[in-house]
């Protein structure tokens, strides 16, 4: 930390210097200072109109724009093709719309995470913290945004969400502040912003004033989500399904003497389960959503600003979900002197998010399950009921965020110099109470603090050199600093004193021997955990570019990464990316009509991929390691704290080298006929190396596994592109644009030299892809014992148990007569092969009309939810996590006939998830939206109001969803492509809407 | 040029400042150059161990699924995974199941214990505050712990790979090792660690004179292994090997001597008292792993109260194990205990003892019934019961055993007298009644009933069945190695030398 100081305090002396600097602005010469003068003494300044000051600073970004054009294929987008999307966070903006980027929806709710791939999972995700690794970087105006630490997973029973808030962070983007949003693919362009955008980088650019002398602009819609049509079902419904296995495996209605049937379902008089199955007026609603912002932005050249502010709203559909964000955003830049651009943004958000009230996430949280045996019941004065004591207690969950920057710029003719601080700070607050009526006269008080920092120094000097107007150089070199903190405080009690004290006091004066003792909660039911971790990263690289005649391109960049996180033998890493493109047009089809731009490109390179965990950069390592299931944080034995090896989270040894990702992207660019028809093709393919996997191992030395470097995993496709405009009449046009990706990934190789690798219920085999599912082969019943093929006298076995009557027939693959793991086949994908978007925009007049489509294909998903539904012998009346009934239970998913009658009780569990039974497409077309708008700014103008843009529209969104999947959504579905059905819907929405600028 | 030097100067700074930046040390967890410096670190060592014990015994209820469920006496309502325990289906694929057939958490004790052997010496090297007798006395307890770990495993799988060094940075994998060279080696390992141990901490035995890590003897009783602790996992070690003379000899030392360990006797009240014999830790508790309510140890998960409490103990409606009246009505066939009896209308004596709710329709074994701070609470399932290994009443009777078993029946009896004494109303009348025909079957009646629920049926009847040989469908589990759990398949995939127990292939 007190390097950290150091390294602040320079920070400090630069911007302090400058600020004087900014107070004296109107006479720069007397402010001149020490900092000041580091970038002045190399050039003369002429004195250029003022006005003409930041018009060359756009021209040369539009310059280095087309130049990097050729040399990358991302794709950037304005934002107000996107912004007409009811949308609340960035993720469900950015779907569909860039080829090669995948977006996880898994469930309705607003404001739950989302997670984002581009180009494929550079792992296995085999875990949610995996999630965490395959992310890619989201950059706001040169802020590398911090996420969340996966860390606080490490405590928890299980992972289903973060402990804390569990806000999607990215709902804190307010898309009308953004002006574009640029999807960064390949090395060419993600080089630069080095090993945090190793999975890709998402750059958005914040709205500037942009050199206008007053500028207001005013978006905001207003919109209802529509509840769904769904069919329920009650106690009966569930009692004649249940019938039907007894009256198949059971001579007297019970399996065994001491069998015993749920008391809910058996009492058919009974009008609280078996009566009117009403609960989906209060789970179901009709909710609005609304959105907000109003900008404001002006000044002159030299010095001007935008600040804007906006509240966005959106309710879900089910459950009473919904996040409200409130947002303002401020940025100024100003030229105090004509060679130096000062410029500073602040960027604040708040999010409060209402979370679902599932019983599965509560009793989680709460890491205590009370009796199960009576679910909640279909009935909806009996659901108010419990719904009435959910209320006196509450579930706050906060987020605020704020990112900021400030640059410096200093110009000296050719050579340039920028140096930035960049900081961004999220922190989460998640308060909860519980009363006692919810869980068998225990209350339940937990208070989540948690945040997460990234500061940034980031300095870059760059020189041009353009010879005799063919040769063009650019030349690069930059330097940056990251810190990042991450730190949280969670504390939850038990068993309060009564309902109305909701919060764990604690005792407050440091005088009292019991100081910091819980007042209300008992001390021996209160538990308190703090975690925190650093990670800092250290860069320099050098760039250079070189085009020749506007027709040759080559661009190198060398980088050099330190990261705490590595360990200290491999601190250091070095990566390279060499990129080049080719303009054909400007080479061979100077005087071709139909070809207006052919630009060939390639890149090539490497980027270090860095570790999220301090934990692997020391090498073996000690903590309390001595939890056991459904009781993880033991601290110690006898109120000592304890260190044992990390048995449970596995050996780390020494010799651990960074992982890296090798990439190669072959891309072309094509404007055809008058520029109406643009085709962009990208063949790419990436490999990451070195990674560290855990391989089950060293159990007769306790550990878990053995954390071992040496995974490698490519993902290798095709980015497709094609825009075009059908037809371009005055008054009517057409364009019509797809986006497509094909993605195809494989594991390369396993540490060890490993072929094969089984690591829970997944198996890694190499030459396979990672995203497979592995799955018995289900080809029916064995309807009586007799079916069971016999070899040597003995039945077919599962797992040591002789194959009975009512069993499933699975397939014995390697013939040896025992069905067992290794009769399970690696079958479907659970991420898309094939993934895009297929807009058309129709405009007539003033009229516009536009329609997008969103699709996946060649995916599949495991019906879980169904799995559990048949399984009801062993998902009942236990107090465990199986036996959880949300009341969505009472909801009929699926078509239950497609499925053969197993003897639900043998102990082979017939109903298992793992069998190809419940493996289905899950390959899908959406229509995402339909939004119809009128410009009435061309009206107003001719009655000279002074308006540029006036449009006033409507929208429909989520229409409709062409699936051969029987469940519910099949987008909605877990990272590992397991549909439990804990999903909420994504609603249909309508909105309407009007954007302005004055 | 001045000012581009003042650059160089200052990048310099700042580069060599950002570069240690980069050496951070880990605040969540603790790297090799930082262990093993401080007398902190050899507490936090030997405590990891007996946590790491505590750990493998309470995972997902093992000591009682092992020991207690595993017999087939109890039932179990609606677990699917505990009804295959019954049904010896060991091999079904439930995922408690599936965790119990998986020896990792065991093997941690003995890495602990074997990290721990290995550089503890540093401790020494480094703090002078760690003492001589400090460091003996907490070697003697790391090798204890690591031969009771092998003792624990030999009675689960039989054979199991034989490690005794931490072979860290080149571990490899090993074949199952023959129990008997294991129980030989184990024997051997505890009588030494037995020389070391001191009979009580921090009350001024000679072998371990002061406080022990600055704590007094409340703070240490129960917690720690101690001299007895030793003979009487010796005592035990020997009859699981048939050894009897040795059972007789190292429980007698226990007899002789557990009174220097601040041990004794338990009353029957005392005994199943919810703040009772099981509630925090105490001298009495032999060896014993509490989770004492005080220090925030409790958790509704790795206690027996998990499997057996339910209506109107707790509010829960049906409990995951439960003994039917019948068997209690089999088992309770002596009068005037006061463990549990009927009267001669049929009703419970002493309802909320043993059981409670004799004639509901799942009677609830409520022996050990530590709720919360040792209270009555129904509603919150959080449970701080100690896990008991053993106590003086096991010995007692293990001594018992012995001597019949070497045909010394009076004086089994006798031993068997000074623990009924403690169980029956008018232990004159009993003496009378009893049978000596078959004395060896009252000790092990009388085992079963006083240390129901302490994982340890399951040994008793093959211990018995061992001696009796009359049981054939029980001599044959044990002589095809059915006695023993099947090796988790895991297990087998990561290390090819393994092989499967043959009675679950």
């Amino acid at each position: 930390m007190r390097y950290l100081g150091v390294c602040l305090v320079l920070f400090a002396a630069l911007t302090l210097n400058v600020l004087s600097s900014y107070a004296t602005g109107n006479k720069p010469n007397t402010g001149r200072t020490f900092n000041y003068s580091l970038f002045q003494d190399t050039t003369k300044n002429k004195n250029l109109p003022e006005k003409d000051s930041l018009r060359i600073d756009s021209l040369a970004q539009i310059k280095s724009k087309t130049l990097y054009n050729k040399l990358a294929g991302g794709v950037k987008k304005e934002t107000k093709d996107l912004s007409l999307f009811p949308a609340i966070s960035l993720q469900q903006n950015l779907k569909g719309n860039y080829a090669g980027l995948y977006v996880q929806e898994p469930s309705g709710e607003p404001g739950s995470i989302q997670n984002m791939f581009i180009r494929g999972v550079p792992m296995p995700l085999l875990s949610k913290k995996d999630l965490y690794d395959a992310q890619p970087l989201v950059v706001l105006d040169g802020i590398p945004l911090v996420r969340e630490h996966p860390f606080a997973f490490d405590t928890q029973q299980f992972d289903f969400n973060r402990i804390g808030p569990a806000t999607n962070l990215l709902a804190g983007i307010d898309l009308n502040n953004i002006a574009s949003i640029e999807v960064l693919k390949d090395l060419a362009t993600t080089s630069i912003y080095g090993p945090r955008g190793v999975n890709g980088v998402i750059v958005l650019t914040s709205k500037s004033a942009g050199g206008k002398y007053r500028a207001i602009s005013f978006n905001s819609y207003i919109g209802m989500v529509q509840k769904p049509y769904v069919n329920t079902i009650n106690g009966k419904y569930e009692n004649e399904f249940r019938q039907r296995f007894y009256d198949l495996y059971t001579t007297n209605g019970r399996y065994s003497d001491d069998e015993e049937y749920p008391v809910y379902l058996s009492d058919s008089l009974n009008n609280v389960y078996s009566g009117k199955s009403d609960w989906t007026d209060l789970y179901y609603k009709n909710a609005l959503i609304y959105g907000v912002n109003f900008s404001l932005a002006g000044g002159t050249d030299r010095a001007n600003f935008r600040f804007a502010l906006g509240n966005t709203k959106s309710e879900g559909v089910a459950d009473e979900t919904g996040i409200d964000r409130y947002s303002a955003t401020f940025n100024i830049n100003m030229r105090p002197t004509k060679w130096l651009l000062f410029s500073t943004m602040i960027n604040a958000n708040r999010l409060n998010r209402d979370r679902n009230r599932t019983l599965r996430d509560r009793f989680a949280q709460v890491n205590y399950f009370p009796d199960l045996s009576a679910p909640l019941p279909p009935n909806k004065d009996f659901y108010a009921s419990y719904l009435q004591e959910y209320r006196k207690g509450f579930d706050d969950n906060k987020t605020n965020t704020i990112q900021g920057y400030a640059k410096l710029e200093g110009t000296f003719g050719k050579f340039k110099v920028i140096s930035s601080f960049n900081a961004d700070y999220s922190e989460g607050y998640r308060d909860v109470f519980y009363a006692r009526t919810l869980l068998q006269g225990n209350s339940y008080a937990s208070n989540y603090y948690g945040f997460s920092q990234r500061l940034m120094m980031d300095n870059k000097a760059t020189y041009d050199l353009n010879l005799n107007k063919i040769h063009d150089f650019h030349f690069e070199v930059g330097q940056s600093m990251q810190w990042d903190i991450y730190k949280y405080n969670n504390a939850y009690a038990y068993k309060g004193v009564n309902d109305y004290i909701k919060i764990n006091l604690l005792q407050s004066d440091p005088n009292l021997p019991n100081y910091l003792t819980p007042l209300a909660f008992p001390r021996e039911l209160s538990y308190r955990f703090v975690d925190k971790t650093e990670d800092n990263l250290l860069s320099f690289y050098g760039k250079a570019d070189y085009s020749f005649s506007d027709k040759y391109f080559v661009s190198a960049i060398l980088r050099l990464d330190g990261s705490s996180n590595a360990q200290p033998t491999s601190r250091w890493f070095y990566s390279p990316t060499l990129s080049a493109a080719w303009n054909v047009k400007n080479e061979f089809l100077k005087d071709s009509r139909w070809i207006d731009d052919l630009v060939l490109r390639a890149s090539v390179g490497r980027m270090g991929r860095p570790f999220s965990y301090d934990n692997y950069a020391q090498g073996p390592q000690y903590t309390a390691s001595v939890g056991y299931t459904g009781n993880l944080t033991v601290p110690g034995y006898n109120a000592f704290g304890v260190l044992t090896r990390t048995y449970q989270f596995g050996w780390v040894g020494y010799g651990v080298p960074w992982s890296y990702s090798d990439q190669v992207n072959i891309g072309a660019d094509a404007s055809l006929l008058k520029n109406r028809l643009h085709v962009s093709v990208d063949l790419y393919s990436k490999t990451e190396k070195n990674q560290l996997i855990g391989i089950p191992a060293f159990a007769e030395y306790g550990y878990k596994q053995s954390i071992e470097s040496g995974m490698s995993v490519n993902n290798m496709g095709v980015d497709l592109t094609i825009s075009g405009l059908v037809i371009s009449k005055s008054k009517f046009s057409w364009n019509s644009s797809l986006n497509l990706n094909h993605n195809a990934n494989e594991l390369k190789a396993l540490p060890r030299g490993l072929d094969q690798l089984v690591v829970g219920n997944r198996f890694l085999k190499v030459g396979q892809p990672v995203d497979q599912y592995w799955l018995l082969v289900n080809n029916g019943i064995y309807t009586s014992d007799a079916d069971v093929p016999v070899v040597n006298g003995q039945k077919l076995k599962y797992k040591g148990i002789p194959l009975k009557a009512g069993d499933p027939r699975w397939q014995d693959q390697n013939g040896d007569n025992t069905i067992d793991d290794n009769d399970k086949v690696l079958k479907g994908h659970s991420l898309p092969t094939v993934a895009g978007g297929f807009d058309n925009n129709f405009k007539y007049g003033n009229w516009s009309l536009a329609t997008s489509l969103y699709f996946n294909l060649g995916r599949k998903l495991i019906n879980q939810e169904m799995a559990n539904r048949f399984d009801f012998v062993n998902r009942e009346g236990n107090t465990d996590i199986t036996s959880v009934k949300e009341i969505t239970f009472w909801e009929k998913r699926g078509d239950y006939s497609k499925y053969p009658l197993y003897n639900p009780w043998s102990t082979v569990i017939p109903y298992r998830a793992d069998q190809d039974l419940f493996l289905e497409n899950a390959s899908f077309l959406k229509l995402r939206q339909v939004s119809l708008g009128y410009e009435l700014g061309n009206l107003l103008k001719k009655k000279n109001i002074k308006i540029n843009k006036f449009l006033v529209y409507g929208a429909v969104s989520n229409i409709f969803t062409i699936t051969p999947y029987t469940g519910q959504d099949p987008e909605l579905v877990n990272y590992d492509g397991i549909d439990t059905g804990y999903g909420q819907p994504i609603p249909r929405t309508y909105t309407v809407g009007v954007k302005m600028e004055l | 040029m001045k000012n581009i030097l003042y650059i160089l100067l200052i990048s310099l700074v700042a580069f060599s400042s950002c570069n240690k930046a980069l050496e951070t040390d880990s605040t969540r967890v603790v790297g090799e150059k930082n262990a093993w410096n401080t007398v902190e670190d050899a507490r936090s060592g030997i405590l990891g161990v007996y946590a790491l014990t505590r750990a493998a015994l309470s995972d997902n209820n093992g000591h009682w699924i092992y020991g207690d469920v595993r017999t087939g006496e109890f039932l179990s309502p609606k677990r699917q995974d505990l009804k295959a325990v019954i049904g010896n289906n060991l091999n079904a694929s439930y995922p408690v199941l599936e965790s119990l057939s998986d020896w990792t958490r065991f093997y941690a004790i003995v890495n602990g214990a074997n990290v721990f052997l290995e550089n503890v010496a540093h401790v020494k090297d480094t703090d002078k505050r760690y003492t001589t007798n400090n460091m003996t006395v907490d070697i003697a307890q790391a090798r204890f712990l690591r031969a009771f770990a092998y003792f624990y495993m030999v009675r689960i799988w039989g054979d199991v790979p034989f490690i005794t060094s931490s072979d860290e940075g080149n571990f490899a994998n090993k074949p199952r090792e023959s129990q008997a060279r294991i129980l030989a080696w184990a024997e051997q390992e505890i009588l030494k660690a037995a020389n070391d141990l001191p009979f009580i901490y921090s009350a001024g035995d000679v072998q371990q004179p002061s406080d022990y890590y600055n704590e007094n003897s409340t703070r240490w009783g129960g917690a720690l292994a101690t001299k007895n602790t030793a003979y009487a996992i010796l005592a035990h070690l020997a009859a699981w090997n048939g050894d009897y003379t040795n059972v007789s000899k190292y429980a007698k030392f226990v007899e002789d001597n557990y009174s220097k360990s601040g041990g004794g006797f338990t009353s029957s009240t005392d005994l199943s008292n919810s703040n009772g014999f099981f509630y925090n830790k105490n001298t009495r508790q032999m060896f014993g792993f509490n989770s004492d309510y005080g220090h925030v140890d409790g958790s509704s998960t790795g206690h027996i109260e998990e499997l057996t409490l339910a209506e109107p103990v707790t509010t829960k409606s049906v409990p995951d194990i439960y003994l039917p009246k019948d068997s209690i009505l089999k088992y309770f066939n002596i009068a005037k205990d006061q463990r549990f009896g009927v009267d001669t209308l049929g009703q419970a004596r002493f309802d909320g003892r043993y059981f409670t709710n004799l004639n509901g329709k799942y009677p609830i074994f409520s022996k050990i019934k530590v709720i919360q701070g040792g209270g009555t609470d129904p509603n919150f399932r959080y449970f701080t019961s100690a896990l008991i290994f053993t106590r003086l009443e096991d010995i007692v009777l293990l001594r018992a055993e012995a001597l019949s078993v070497l045909g010394d029946q009076n004086g089994a009896l006798n031993e068997l007298l000074v623990v009924q004494g403690r169980r029956y109303d008018d232990i004159n009348a009993l003496a009378l009644s009893l049978n000596t025909s078959d004395v060896i079957k009252l000790i092990f009646e009388e085992r079963h009933r006083e240390l129901m629920g302490e994982g340890s049926r399951w040994y008793d009847l093959i211990r018995y069945n061992k001696i009796k040989q009359n049981d054939a469908k029980f001599m044959n589990l044990i002589n095809s190695g059915g006695i023993y759990w099947p090796v988790s398949r895991k297990l087998i995939s990561q290390n090819s030398l393994l092989t499967q127990n043959a009675y679950w292939r």
